[in-house]
C-alpha cells in the first residue's frame, strides 16, 4: 500500500467500515451500511475493550500496519480512526 | 550493546524460595545468579532483557539519583505500570531509596484520554504521591493529571535518567517497612490503597512459592498480566524473583489483541508456571483458529493457574478440548482463591490434579445457604474447589453477626495470617470495617468450605469483576445520576453470566418518555461507562419507582439482579442461567 493520497480515504473508509460491521452485529445489530464517518465506535456499535482490540488487530492484518495502542486514546468516530490509519499509512 | 539473549531457565546459584527478609535481600541474591526477565514484543520477538544483576544494579543507581531529590523516606512514589523494565527498576529502585512505590493502571481506552486522566488524577490524590513516573507515551497525561496537585517531581525514565547521582547512604528498607501501595481493591470514585509490608509480602511469596506452586529450579514462569494487578505484580514478578526463577512477558494489551502470544511464548522457551483469570482462557478459546494450534507444544506448561474472578469449569474445559493436542493436560488447571489485601493468595487446589467441582443441591442452597452434595444431578449446582489455605492461614467462615459456621455452610469468608495488608492507605474508617483488633480479614467475599477447601460462590457483595477486573456497581450508580432526570437512588448495577463471561447490566429509573431522548440518554451512557471502565455493558429504562428495595429503602442490586434474570428466562425461556453466580442468602 505505498503512496496513499487524499483519494485512498474512501477506500481505506470502505474496509474499516466492513470489519466494524463485522462486530456490531454481536451487541447492536447495524448493519454494514449504517455505519458511517460519523458513527462512534464504542458508543453506536456496542463493542467493550476486548473487541475494540479485536478491532484493532484486524486493521492492523488488513492494512499491513502496526496501530500504537495510546493512539486509541483519542479516536471516538470512525473518520477518527480512518484518519489515523491513513496517517500511518503515509508515515 | 550486547547481543541480545534470553535469560535461562537453570540458574548457577541453588535455589531459596521467598526464605529472605526484604524484597531488596531476595533481590541481592537473585542478582548473583544468570537468571532475570525477558519482555517479548508483538511479533514474540525479544524486545529486552532484564537479568537480576542488571536490574539490582541498575536500581541502586536510579535509587541514589532518587536520593537527589531530597525526598524523606516513606514517600510515595507514584509508577505508572506499563509492562517494561523501567517499571521494574524504579520499583526496587524505590526501596533502596526508602521510597514507597505505588503502581498505577495504565489501561487505555478508545476515546478514554479523559477518563484516563481523571483516573489518574483520582489515584494520585489518593496515594498521596509527591513524586511520578510515566513511560514517554503516557507522560504527557500523567503531567496533565499531576496539575495542581503538588507533586514534587515527575518524569519520565529518561528525565530521571538525567539526574546527578547523589553521594548519600541508600536506605535498605527492614521487614516492617511497606514494600508498595496496591490500588487494585476500591473503586475509582473512592480508590484504596492496599498497604503491603515486606514482612506480608515475602510470608505470601514463601507460601506461593513453597507450597502453592512448589517451584523448583527447573520452572520459568510466562506472564501477559499487568504490574498493576495483584496477580501480575507478586504472582509473576516478585514471586518469580524471590525464587530467583526466569520469567518471560507479554504486555497486557499484545495478548489481549493476538492471544495467540501466549502459548506461543510458553512453546518458546519452554514455560512451565502461568497464571491468567478465566477470561484469559475463554480469550483463547474463542480467537485462536484450529489451524494455529498446532504450532504449539504445551507439554510444558505444569501450572496453568486461574484466578481472580469466579472460576468457569465451561470455559477452562473448552481450552483443555482445544488444546489438548497440543500436549495441555487438562491436570495442569490450579484453582486459587487470593486478593491484593493478603498480598495475592489465599489459596491453591492441589497440583496435578485439574479442576475438582462440587455439586451440590441448588435449592438448599439457594433458601438455606447450606452446601450439601447432591445426588441426583438435574437440580445441583456446580462450584470449583479453590483449594486449602496457605501454611499459617486461618479460615473462618461467619454468618452475619460475626459467629464461625461449621463446615458446607455458606457465610463470609475471614483469612488471618502473616501475609494480610497493615490496612488501607490514610483510610482508617475502611481499614477497620475489614480488619478486626485480632488481625482477621473480612473479605466480603462468599464461601464455605469442603473437606478443608474454600470454595467462593460470589465475591465481594455486589462487586463486579469482567475480565478480570473489580468494578464497582456505585461508580456505574454514580455516572447514570449525572444523566437529567436521574436521582440518587436511581440505578442500580450488577452482573449476569453469559456464554462467554461476565454480563454488566445497568438499571436506571428514568423520568425521561420520549423515546428519542431516552435512547440518545442510555447510548451517552453507554459510552460514558466505556471510557472510565472498558467494559460494554447494558444500560436499561425502567419506570421510576419500580426498582426493588431493601428493608432499610435502599435500592437492592441483588434482588433487582434476580428480578432481572426472572425476566429474561421468562422472555427468552431459558431453562437455566448457567452457573450463575447467585449468591446464598446470607446478606
Amino acid at each position: 500500500m505505498g503512496n496513499l493520497t487524499m483519494a485512498d480515504y474512501q477506500k481505506i473508509l470502505h474496509r474499516t467500515r466492513s470489519i466494524l460491521a463485522g462486530f456490531a452485529k454481536t451487541r447492536m445489530s447495524v448493519k454494514a451500511e449504517e455505519i458511517n464517518e460519523h458513527t462512534e465506535i464504542t458508543k453506536d456499535l456496542g463493542l467493550d475493550s476486548l473487541q475494540v482490540m479485536e478491532v484493532v488487530t484486524e486493521i492492523e492484518d488488513a492494512f499491513d500496519i502496526t496501530f500504537p495502542v495510546s493512539d486509541l486514546f483519542e479516536i471516538r468516530t470512525v473518520r477518527d480512526l480512518v484518519l489515523r490509519i491513513q496517517h500511518i499509512l503515509e508515515e | 550493546m550486547k547481543t541480545m539473549k534470553e535469560t535461562p531457565t537453570a540458574n548457577t546459584i541453588p535455589q531459596k524460595r521467598g526464605v529472605f527478609g526484604t524484597l531488596i535481600q531476595a533481590l541481592e541474591y537473585a542478582a548473583t545468579g544468570d537468571t532475570g526477565l525477558n519482555f517479548y514484543s508483538r511479533g514474540c520477538q525479544l524486545d529486552s532483557v532484564l537479568t537480576y544483576a542488571d536490574l539490582q544494579k541498575d536500581a541502586v543507581i536510579m535509587a541514589r539519583k532518587l536520593l537527589g531529590l531530597g525526598l524523606s523516606p516513606g514517600t510515595r512514589f507514584a509508577l505508572c505500570a506499563e509492562t517494561d523494565p523501567d517499571f521494574v527498576r524504579f520499583f526496587f529502585a524505590c526501596h533502596y531509596a526508602g521510597l514507597v512505590p505505588v503502581p498505577l493502571s495504565t489501561a487505555i481506552h478508545m476515546g478514554g484520554k479523559d477518563a484516563f486522566i481523571k483516573r489518574l488524577r483520582g489515584y494520585l490524590a489518593a496515594s498521596g504521591a509527591t513524586a511520578a513516573m510515566a513511560s514517554e507515551n503516557l507522560y504527557p497525561l500523567l503531567k496533565e493529571a499531576a496539575s495542581g496537585i503538588g507533586l514534587v517531581y515527575s518524569g519520565t525514565p529518561a528525565a530521571f535518567d538525567l539526574l546527578p547521582v547523589a553521594d548519600l547512604p541508600l536506605r535498605a528498607p527492614s521487614p516492617n517497612d511497606i514494600a508498595y501501595v496496591q490500588f487494585t481493591s476500591g473503586s475509582t470514585r473512592f480508590p484504596r490503597g492496599v498497604i503491603v509490608t515486606h514482612r506480608a509480602v515475602m510470608a505470601n511469596i514463601a507460601g506461593i512459592t513453597q507450597h502453592g506452586l512448589n517451584v523448583g529450579p527447573e520452572d520459568r514462569c510466562v506472564s501477559w498480566l499487568p504490574f498493576y494487578h495483584d496477580m501480575g505484580l507478586v504472582g509473576f514478578l516478585l514471586s518469580p524473583m524471590a525464587a530467583q526463577l526466569t520469567v518471560d512477558y507479554l504486555k497486557t494489551q499484545n495478548f489481549i489483541m493476538r492471544p495467540g502470544l501466549w502459548p506461543a511464548l510458553i512453546t518458546r522457551n519452554k514455560g512451565t508456571i502461568s497464571y491468567a483469570p478465566v477470561f484469559g482462557y475463554a480469550l483463547c478459546v474463542q480467537r485462536l483458529k484450529a489451524s494455529e494450534c498446532p504450532s504449539f507444544d504445551l507439554t510444558s506448561w505444569r501450572v496453568a493457574g486461574v484466578g481472580a474472578e469466579m472460576i468457569r469449569p465451561d470455559i477452562l474445559h473448552r481450552f483443555a478440548d482445544k488444546f489438548s493436542s497440543c500436549g495441555f493436560k487438562r491436570e495442569s488447571f490450579v484453582a486459587s482463591y487470593g486478593m491484593a489485601e493478603c498480598a495475592l493468595a489465599v489459596s491453591f487446589a492441589p497440583l496435578g490434579q485439574g479442576l475438582e467441582t462440587d455439586r451440590i443441591e441448588n435449592e438448599i442452597f439457594m433458601e438455606r445457604g447450606l452446601a450439601l452434595s447432591s445426588r441426583n444431578g438435574t437440580r445441583a449446582k456446580e462450584f470449583v474447589l479453590c483449594g486449602f489455605p496457605l501454611p499459617g492461614h486461618e479460615i473462618e467462615i461467619r454468618d452475619e453477626w460475626g459467629r464461625a459456621v461449621p463446615e458446607r455452610t455458606c457465610g463470609i469468608l475471614h483469612v488471618r495470617g502473616p501475609s494480610i495488608m497493615s490496612g488501607y492507605l490514610d483510610n482508617l474508617d475502611e481499614t477497620s470495617n475489614v480488619l478486626d483488633r485480632n488481625g482477621w480479614l473480612n473479605t466480603g467475599d462468599i464461601a464455605y468450605m469442603a473437606d478443608g477447601q474454600i470454595v467462593v460462590t460470589g465475591r465481594k457483595k455486589d462487586l463486579i469483576i469482567v475480565n478480570g477486573r473489580n468494578i464497582w456497581p456505585q461508580d456505574l450508580e454514580l455516572l447514570a445520576e449525572d444523566i437529567p432526570g436521574v436521582h440518587p437512588q436511581d440505578a442500580v448495577a450488577f452482573s449476569v453470566s453469559g456464554t462467554l463471561g461476565e454480563e454488566v447490566i445497568l438499571l436506571v429509573q428514568c423520568r425521561i418518555l420520549e423515546e428519542q431522548k431516552q435512547a440518545a440518554s442510555i447510548k451517552e451512557l453507554t459510552s460514558r461507562i466505556y471510557e472510565e471502565f472498558g467494559i460494554y455493558c447494558t444500560v436499561e429504562c425502567v419506570p421510576p419507582h419500580s426498582l426493588p428495595k431493601t428493608s432499610s429503602g435502599k435500592l437492592s442490586r441483588s434482588r433487582a439482579r434476580e428480578r432481572y434474570l426472572r425476566n429474561l428466562r421468562d422472555k427468552r425461556s431459558l431453562t437455566e442461567v448457567t452457573y450463575s453466580q447467585e449468591s446464598c442468602l446470607v446478606t
